[in-house]
């Protein structure tokens, strides 16, 4: 296990922003982290990176425990922070040769090279980062965020605020990291981004509300649903189906039925046989995905009231 | 300490970088060392001014083996000892104001911090970078000034400007100075988030220095080895405190959870 917290919490000035956090992350995962703002994504990430102490509960990061061996977690971790956070007067490569130092790498100079030209941006190599696009920027925070080969990654708000080219190259990047073996730490409130590139999603507000892969999420809370659109919807046809015993509800939305059952592969073959027997013309049959935006504010929502 | 090092240097190649900090280095040791042997040369073969000779007159019977022309002008130049130690005041506050401010402003120090550097490698790293250049422009333009004073001054002047009292000055109190204008930085950084309020809070810390520059020049007191001894002493107990009050400032957690 990467990651294995058990009751994390955290207070300011007598205010919780972390509460009680219980999670694990499996090595090589992508564990994505929303929460709308201030729900204590980034005091989760700071507590993890070892920048500030939580205040009850205890961490251990890929064996080492939080607050006993700091050092040793901070050298397996890179983190990308919300703002890219570089020294504008130097270059990329002052910056990255900087970070690299600190991080005790071996061939400083090689692995600016390495990242440097794999995000690009090698023939900008001694330009002063202050001239640099946002975009530009944040691949420089990435590529110092991965100047030491961590092997757990914190990512913060990694295309806030970048536009939506710059975005895609910073996900890709991100999507081929999760090729190479490594943990990421995604915080996000980019909904795509996250169920594109997570394999498991927690939702926080202050305290874990949940936390699954996206269709684990989905399916935990809307059930799972199929939808059939046909040429005239009859009341003898909705009868035909409500007396199958694995479906539990029938909704009626003009000429579509949405039917909501356990198994949609074993039972769907089913339910469009009854209804043919029973006369139906059938147009065509369809899961019905609910957006993870949907399960968010659903969540979000319940968790509020 | 090889981190503090690489802090240093890192700190180094962003001054470089900035000419406002550079002319802030580069001009006042320059000005420092001119003004007096300049005063010097114009006052060595002037008749003394009756007027200064009456308000040194206690000086005169203080330092009986300096004629009263040497004794007005070693006076003076004692005024020099002070100026000259307000460049480990000034320099170091405003490198280390540029140096932390300019962190906070380029919002850098979470990643630093996310570092395995230790804050005790990461504030000694900043701090050499403030002290070094204070100090090695504080005895270059002393440096100067003798090298001139050897060719304006008498020879009982110049051993005069030679004594322990000066020595003094310059190599333990003017690192003393330094650190206590380092961690009195750090404190202001803090606290503020623009670097030139930072510096103009930073200027105040000059004003005690002036203070007693002024009172030697109204012939109210002459400083000898023994008074800078004194306050060498007094400063080094001050630089204790404020460094305890600034490493207390200068953790991980307050950085990111208590600076404004």
């Amino acid at each position: 296990m990467m990651i294995e917290t058990h009751g994390l919490s955290r207070k300011f000035s007598g205010n919780l922003a972390v509460d009680g956090l219980t999670i694990e992350v499996r090595e090589g995962e992508v564990f994505g982290l929303l929460g709308p703002n201030g729900a204590g994504k980034t005091t989760t990430v700071r507590m993890l990176a070892c920048l500030i102490r939580p205040t009850s509960g205890t961490a251990r990061i890929n064996g080492y425990e939080l607050g006993r061996d700091n050092q040793q977690i901070r050298r397996i971790c890179g983190i990308l922070t919300e703002t890219p956070g570089l020294y504008e007067k130097l270059s990329a490569r002052e910056n990255l040769l900087y970070f690299a130092w600190l991080y005790d790498v071996q061939d400083p100079e090689a692995q600016v090279r390495k990242y440097l030209q794999m995000l690009g941006l090698w023939d900008k190599r001694d330009e002063p980062v202050g001239i640099f696009s946002k975009g530009m920027r944040q691949k420089v925070a990435i590529a110092r965020a991965l100047i030491h080969e961590p092997r757990l990654l914190f990512l913060d708000e990694p295309t806030a605020a970048l536009d939506p080219e710059s975005a895609k190259t910073v996900r890709d990047f991100i999507e081929e990291l999760k090729s190479e073996n490594r943990t990421i730490f995604l915080c996000t409130h980019n909904l795509d981004e996250a169920e594109r590139l997570s394999d498991r999603i927690g939702v926080i507000r202050q305290r874990l509300i949940a936390v699954d892969t996206p269709d684990g999420l989905r399916r935990g809370l809307f059930g799972r649903q199929t939808v059939v659109q046909l040429a005239e919807v009859t009341p003898a046809l909705v009868d035909a189906l409500r007396g199958l015993d694995f479906i539990s509800h029938v909704n009626q939305d003009g000429n579509r039925l949405l039917v909501s059952l356990s198994d949609p592969d074993a039972q769907n073959p089913v339910i469009v046989e009854r209804l043919v027997r029973a006369g139906a013309k059938v147009q065509y049959v369809s899961e019905v995905k609910h957006s993870l935006e949907d399960v968010y504010l659903t969540l979000v929502r319940e968790e509020t009231q | 300490m090889r981190k503090a090092l690489i802090v240093f240097r890192k700190e180094w190649r962003e001054i470089l970088k900035n000419k406002l900090i550079l002319y802030t280095i580069g001009v006042p040791p320059i000005l420092l060392a001119i003004l007096p042997l300049v005063m010097m040369y114009f006052m060595r073969n002037e008749p003394v001014d009756p007027e200064d000779l009456a308000m040194y007159a206690q000086f005169v019977a203080a330092l009986p083996w300096l004629t009263p022309q040497e004794v007005v002008m070693y006076v003076l130049l004692n005024q020099f000892v002070l100026m000259f130690l307000m460049m480990p005041v000034v320099i170091p506050v405003t490198i280390a104001s540029f140096s932390i401010i300019g962190e906070k402003e380029q919002r850098s120090l979470e990643p630093l911090l996310a570092t395995p550097i230790r804050v005790t490698e990461l504030l000694a790293g900043k701090t050499l970078a403030a002290v070094v250049p204070a100090l090695l422009t504080t005895w270059a333009a002393f440096a100067i000034f003798l090298a001139g004073a050897y060719f304006l001054a008498t020879p009982a002047l110049l051993r005069a400007l030679l004594s322990p009292m000066w020595w003094l000055a310059f190599f333990v109190m003017a690192p003393l100075f330094c650190i206590l204008s380092v961690a009195i930085g750090v404190v202001i950084s803090s606290r503020v988030n623009d670097t030139r309020v930072a510096q103009q809070i930073g200027g105040l810390i000059v004003l005690p220095v002036v203070a007693l520059a002024m009172l030697q020049t109204f012939g109210k007191v002459l400083y000898t080895t023994q008074t800078f001894a004194l306050a060498s002493v007094v400063l080094a107990a001050v630089d204790v405190l404020v460094i305890r009050v600034g490493s207390n400032l200068f953790q991980r957690e307050a950085i990111l959870t208590r600076w404004k």
